[in-house]
């Protein structure tokens, strides 16, 4: 039983040498929050306009200012307009009038930014109720995410292995087909949370970040338990009188606990600095936190299990880490999308877990709320790691 | 007490169509240093695996220290160090963590855990690099690292597969003579190898495996004995080995030609007397020798002899 701790400790010592880990586990989630917390800080109230006219001034005129344009352009949500006679002061009078929803500026060198890792801040000015101005700042929230997300991971897998290549493929194919879309204005109801919208932006943010790079983790963990079956100490510990179920135990802890002291770190830094409400209910959220970090463990055990080689763990932890999040919520929230995104959106665990932790943040329920998300949670764990142990049987022999 | 530490039974493992290890027995007494030799593919690897549990025998059965390695795994395993041929450590960890990680695999703990540590470290001359990662180390500082986790716990038996293999000289010299070291400890040892000087060079007994299969058993003199007093010549020529092969088959006082690599080697009676014809033979044919070597029977020569083939790949 104690070779379980000890199995343990070695790999959490293993993976916390991968410098990828923080910055997959700890950096990337509070950039990415802080970015969108920044660029969506200058709110004020006014008239609503149902078309959501937003004007863009894109002072970089760069490929990836481009692509975001290029993005927003095929929402279904907010309608662009760009023209580069007019000035921001212009535009500022429209937007007093109440012609235009928001303007959107996309500063000199963001392209060149996002290309050398760094994380540039939009800005967006915006005259317009709450309601709209949450569907517009989840709109433009979501298509920089996603940009932004398939830029940065293929630059820090490209930085610190070989990877480089297969990584920004992968980032690039989730990005130009973005498994989520918002279906259409009409859809947008509001049910009338009791925080405020820049609560509830990062409210939604938060979680999302966590666990959507809880997942990305998931790759020096994965690779940990691959590289022990490549160099056959999987096979020596066998010869040493540690059984199977304990091997794959310790494990399946060492993936936990890591995920769960990333929880614990960014709820705090959450709770802290952004305001988000997580220790309303503290047992509650702990309870979101543990279930949602045994369903990713288990899912980082999967990958461990049938990945072949180091780039297998790569692509095995990054596919799963958009598809989730883009299907899960993590992008745009699904309260605004169709009863049947909704559904097919809670296929995947990360709308469980969104769900957990809104539930406690932003719809401000009690305790109960969270207990069918955790079963889900729980379920997907069970799922996962019984699909692991099988695979662990055959590949240990 | 028991005679044996390790009584090996008819084992068999077939993989799909290919018998890797096909009806092997021996026997290895207590203290002994017992050598599998053989080349690349002979089923060394497979006959080891099945002897430490991790491979399931299709028949037969083998008793380590008494205990079955069908009916009693944990009991062999308590008994075994194992040296794998890879070198199965975490690259991303210093020798001093693995050997710590690897000790309490062997159920060591706590200040008897760091002791052994530092002892082993010392046997394996790897204390002053403690620190640094295995995966920095040099082929030959793993293979010893390799080692030492196979040493931690003291074992009664324990099971080298090459572990010599691809390192340089000196590296060699210090894994030999440790095994050396461990026999005088009263450990048993069983040794893989497909380098003939070091199963000489090692062994109480020998067992010779060739596809699956032992086909020779002894002390080292026992099996040098095989080919009785019969010296081996390896020759060069200048034309096409085929050229001769035939013709000196049939010269006087030749027991066997192979030609392998554009080298001949001939087994006879008396190199004295052979040599000056094989030299007439070859002048018959139109074909000059250039260079030519005589060597003392040894288990190449034994191997050579039952199988027809060398030793080495
Ligand atoms: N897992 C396996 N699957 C299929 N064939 C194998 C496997 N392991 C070994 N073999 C084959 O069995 C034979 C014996 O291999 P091995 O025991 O590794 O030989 P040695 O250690 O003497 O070089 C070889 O022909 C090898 O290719
Ligand atoms: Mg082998």
């Amino acid at each position: 039983m104690i070779r379980i701790f000890d199995i343990a400790a070695k790999d959490l010592m293993q993976i916390l040498r991968d410098r990828k880990t923080f910055l997959f586990l700890l950096i990337m989630p509070i950039a990415f929050t802080f970015l969108f917390g920044f660029a969506f800080g200058g709110f004020s109230k006014g008239v609503s306009d149902p078309r959501l006219p937003v004007a863009i001034i894109n002072q970089d005129g760069g490929d990836l200012s481009l692509r975001l344009v290029n993005l927003l352009e095929n929402s279904e949500v907010i309608t662009i307009t760009q023209d580069a006679a007019k000035t921001l002061a212009d535009y500022e009078k429209l937007l007093t009038k109440g012609n235009l929803a928001g303007i959107l500026i996309i500063p000199t060198g963001y392209t060149d930014a996002l290309l050398t890792g760094s994380l540039p801040p939009l800005s967006l000015e915006a005259n317009i109720t709450q309601t709209a101005g949450t569907t517009i700042q989840s709109e433009i929230l979501a298509a920089a995410n996603r940009l932004t997300s398939a830029v940065q991971t293929a630059l820090i897998v490209g930085q610190t292995s070989s990877a480089f290549g297969p990584a920004f493929e992968q980032a690039l194919s989730a990005w130009d087909n973005p498994p989520i879309r918002i279906e259409s204005t009409s859809a947008v109801v509001q049910t009338g949370p009791k925080v405020s919208s820049q609560v509830a932006a990062l409210a939604q943010t938060s979680p999302a970040m966590m666990l959507q790079f809880a997942i990305a983790g998931l790759l020096t963990c994965g690779a940990v338990i691959v590289n022990e079956r490549k160099t056959r100490s999987l096979q020596r510990l066998l010869t040493t009188a540690t059984r199977r179920s304990h091997i794959l135990l310790g494990h399946y802890l060492a993936i936990f606990v890591l995920l769960f002291a990333q929880f614990l770190v960014l709820m705090t830094f959450g709770q802290l600095f952004l305001k988000v409400d997580y220790f309303r209910q503290p047992a509650a959220t702990l309870l979101v936190a543990v279930a949602s970090s045994l369903c990713i463990a288990a899912l980082g055990l999967l990958i461990g299990v049938f990945a072949k080689n180091e780039e297998q763990a790569i692509a095995f932890s990054l596919i799963p880490m958009f598809l989730f999040s883009g299907l899960g919520g993590a992008w745009t929230p699904l309260e605004y999308t169709s009863a049947t995104f909704q559904a097919i959106g809670h296929v995947t665990p990360v709308a469980w877990a969104m769900d957990g932790f809104k539930n406690i943040t932003v719809r401000l329920l009690g305790f109960e709320s969270v207990l069918v998300p955790c079963a889900a949670l729980a379920g997907y764990a069970v799922l996962f790691f019984l699909l692991a142990a099988w695979r662990f049987r055959r590949v240990s022999e | 007490m028991l005679q044996n530490a390790i009584e090996v039974k008819n084992l068999h493992k077939a993989f799909g169509d290919l018998k890797a290890v096909d009806g092997v027995s021996f026997e290895v007494a207590q203290g002994e240093i017992f050598s599998l030799l053989g080349p690349n593919g002979a089923g060394k690897t497979t006959t080891i695996s099945m002897l430490s549990c991790l491979l399931r025998p299709d028949e037969g059965d083998a008793l380590v220290m008494g205990h079955s390695i069908k009916d009693d795994q944990m009991g062999v395993k308590s008994v075994l160090g194992v040296v794998p041929q890879e070198i199965a450590l975490y690259n991303d960890l210093s020798a001093r963590e693995n050997l710590t990680f690897w000790g309490k695999m062997y159920g060591l703990r706590g200040p008897a855990l760091r002791s052994r540590v530092d002892e082993v470290l010392e046997i394996i001359g790897l204390t002053e690099r403690a620190k640094d990662r295995v995966g920095k180390y040099s082929g030959g500082m793993k293979r010893r690292v390799n080692i030492g986790v196979a040493l931690l716990h003291k074992p009664q038996v324990i099971y080298m597969d090459e572990p010599t293999v691809g390192i340089d000289p000196q590296s060699r010299r210090n894994i030999l003579d440790s095994v050396v070291a461990l026999k005088n400890q009263g450990m048993t040892v069983l040794y893989t190898t497909h380098y003939m000087e070091e199963a000489q060079e090692l062994s109480d007994h020998i067992a010779i495996m060739d596809i699956g299969k032992v086909i020779a058993y002894g002390t080292n003199a026992e099996l040098v004995k095989i080919v009785g007093q019969m010296d081996r010549i390896t020759l060069t020529i200048n034309a096409e080995s085929g050229r001769v092969l035939e013709a000196w088959k049939k010269v006087q006082g030749v027991k066997q030609v192979t030609a392998q690599d554009g080298t001949l080697t001939v087994l006879a009676d008396d190199s004295n007397q052979v040599l000056p014809r094989l030299f007439e033979t070859s002048a018959l044919n139109g074909v000059r020798i250039t260079t030519v070597a005589i060597q003392e029977p040894n288990l190449e020569a034994v191997f050579l002899h039952l199988t027809g083939k060398a030793l080495r790949d």
